[in-house]
């Protein structure tokens, strides 16, 4: 599996902070979204998502295009091209 | 590589993953493949660190060093009030961790030793350490309260820390009388748990208005307002008859006119100007700093709390030294088991790279509290934070806030989220 140890700097970068690395990102959605899927929760495993369907829910989160109660809050906080890297890191575990 | 992937390393935990590698050669150097971390402290920050430690390189080896054979969880504590959960399933143990292939020891760390870069352990053994990760969690400021001390909060209980702490708080709840008083001495900012007070005042009114309705609590508060407020004060309002004069829940503000001294015979706390409250039960939870540990280990500054930096976590003031948790300094994160989990991974990252001389990869972090309101009413506040200029820590503009939508199907559906971020967070840091 690839690592990413590089700081990606990207100029155009929505917070205009460093761009994460999906890593780095997904570190922080497993507390909720647990890798070891527990039977009966309410807030899934995203074990087995692919990067297409992470992606677009991010960003429907995002843009507040889904009715949801926190993940709104949540994706705001990510660049488009963070999203992208999260939805690639995550739909690789 | 020699990075497993997660599946492998969940499946199969650490030990059997350093012969699976044996197979591939490691692509760290020697000297990086027996470097050894000792973490101090099995609560959240503590837990998590050690197992991601152990994720991102398994060559590296941990010692988690933890008196208690069980870890009895604050978060969910409150829902004790409400009859909704009991300590025992509050309550976890480290084999999770020690499949992982880290050594857990039962014993408390009486000295750091920075300069030899080892800890003295209560049963005078030392260990040596190439990193060390401190999380101790909190110690209590016992000299502002006038009358108050460290041993009447047997009688005074805190239950800021799970435990005997929270059973008794209960007991003394169910044995109020009918039209008892139960004041609750919110602490002071800085403190663990931002709107923990006022989610256990909600469990608590849950509980009373079914079995003792002409009851009330009132939270004595140092400050002028406290964290999801308006979602709170909304919620008591629907539940509790907030606002009214039968509320169950009444909250004053103290912040011109603070508490200065207590009788513990009289049960009653007096403030600066001369007003008394009278309580049948005193929740008193005390002013707090860094764990001692971290204390007297010089790791403190003024504020009480620990310095360090955010990229690496590791202390401003000694080197080698990472402090994570509700003893750091990482302010304007808040002080909760969501954010410890958040920091600790920060921090294992950055050991990893450290140890593996690396450039350290740029951090970020999360929190989100969820409250009960009712076992039906759930409330959240989230925020991301990132890494300033100044090589501080700043909330991220663009995102975060408390709960939008607060129709009651919402409001269910983030009672239901609160109970899976409860049992999922504590399996992120200690299955
Ligand atoms: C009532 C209440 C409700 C809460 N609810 C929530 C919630 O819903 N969500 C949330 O995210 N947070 C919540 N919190 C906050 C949360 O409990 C803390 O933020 C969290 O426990 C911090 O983790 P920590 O690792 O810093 O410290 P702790 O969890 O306190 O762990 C510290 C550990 O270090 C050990 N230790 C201390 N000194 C030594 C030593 N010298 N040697 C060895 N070991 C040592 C202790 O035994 C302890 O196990 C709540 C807190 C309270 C009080
Ligand atoms: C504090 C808990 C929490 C954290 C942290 C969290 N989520 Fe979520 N997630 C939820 C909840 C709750 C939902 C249900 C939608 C809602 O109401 O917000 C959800 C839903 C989702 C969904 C839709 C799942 C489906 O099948 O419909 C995706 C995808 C998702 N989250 C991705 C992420 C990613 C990526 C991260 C990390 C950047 C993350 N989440 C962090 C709580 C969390």
């Amino acid at each position: 599996m690839k690592r990413w140890l590089l700081m990606v700097l990207s100029l155009t970068s929505f917070n205009s902070h460093a761009e994460l690395s999906g890593e780095n990102i997904a570190l922080n959605c497993f507390n909720c979204h647990n890798r070891k899927p527990a039977a009966n929760s309410a807030i899934p495993s995203l074990n087995g998502y692919s990067r297409q369907r992470l992606q677009q829910a991010m960003l429907d989160f995002k843009y507040d295009k889904t009715n949801a109660t926190l993940m709104p809050r949540i994706a705001k906080a990510y660049s488009d091209s963070e999203i992208s890297a999260v939805a690639a890191y995550l739909s690789q575990q | 590589m020699t990075r497993l992937s997660r599946r492998d390393f969940l499946k199969t935990g650490a030990v059997s993953s350093v012969a699976l590698l044996n197979g591939c050669q490691p692509l760290f150097g020697k000297a990086a493949s027996k470097a050894h971390v000792v973490v101090v402290g099995g609560g959240f920050g503590g837990a998590t660190a050690a197992k991601y430690i152990r994720y991102f390189d398994p060559n590296i080896r941990v010692t988690l060093i933890e008196p208690k054979a069980k870890y009895i969880t604050c978060p969910a504590s409150n829902w004790l009030f409400a009859g909704l959960a009991t300590l025992d399933q509050l309550s976890v143990d480290y084999q999770g961790l020690k499949n992982y292939g880290i050594e857990v020891i039962s014993d408390t760390v009486i000295q750091i030793n920075s300069k030899q870069r080892s800890v003295t352990l209560s049963s005078q053994q030392s260990i040596s350490y190439d990193r060390l990760v401190l999380s101790p969690g909190i110690d209590f400021r016992w000299d502002t309260l006038h009358g108050f001390n460290q041993e009447l909060s047997q009688r005074f209980p805190h239950a800021w820390q799970a435990g005997p702490q929270t059973e008794l708080l209960n007991q003394q709840l169910q044995a109020m009388p009918d039209n008892g008083t139960l004041l609750i001495c919110a602490p002071p900012d800085p403190y663990r748990c931002p709107p923990g007070p006022y989610e256990r005042a909600s469990m608590m009114a849950f509980w009373l208005k079914q079995h003792k309705p002409r009851t009330k609590i009132i939270i004595l508060d140092p400050k002028r307002s406290f964290s999801k407020q308006a979602l709170f004060e909304a919620g008591w309002k629907q539940h509790y008859g907030y606002g009214s004069p039968n509320s169950l829940i009444e909250w004053v503000s103290l912040a011109d006119n603070p508490l200065v001294s207590l009788d513990a015979e009289r049960k009653t706390l007096t403030t600066e100007f001369g007003d008394h409250f009278r309580g049948d039960v005193l929740n008193i939870i005390p002013p707090q700093t860094a764990g001692k540990i971290a204390i007297d280990s010089g790791l403190g500054n003024s504020s009480g709390w620990c310095p360090i930096q955010p990229m690496s976590a590791e202390s401003s003031l000694l080197p080698f030294i990472h402090v994570i948790g509700d003893a750091g300094h990482y302010s304007p994160i808040p002080k909760s088991a969501f954010a410890a989990n958040s920091e600790a991974k920060v921090c294992a990252l950055a050991i990893v790279n450290l140890l593996n001389q690396q450039a350290i990869s740029t951090p970020n972090w999360l929190n989100t509290c969820y409250s009960l309101i009712t076992p039906e009413h759930g409330i959240s506040i989230t925020n991301g934070y990132q890494v300033n200029a100044e090589n501080g820590i700043t909330a991220i503009k663009s995102a975060g806030g408390v709960s939008q939508k607060t129709d009651p199907a919402s409001l269910a559906l983030e009672a239901v989220y609160t109970q899976s971020a409860y049992y999922n967070l504590r399996s992120d840091c200690f299955d």
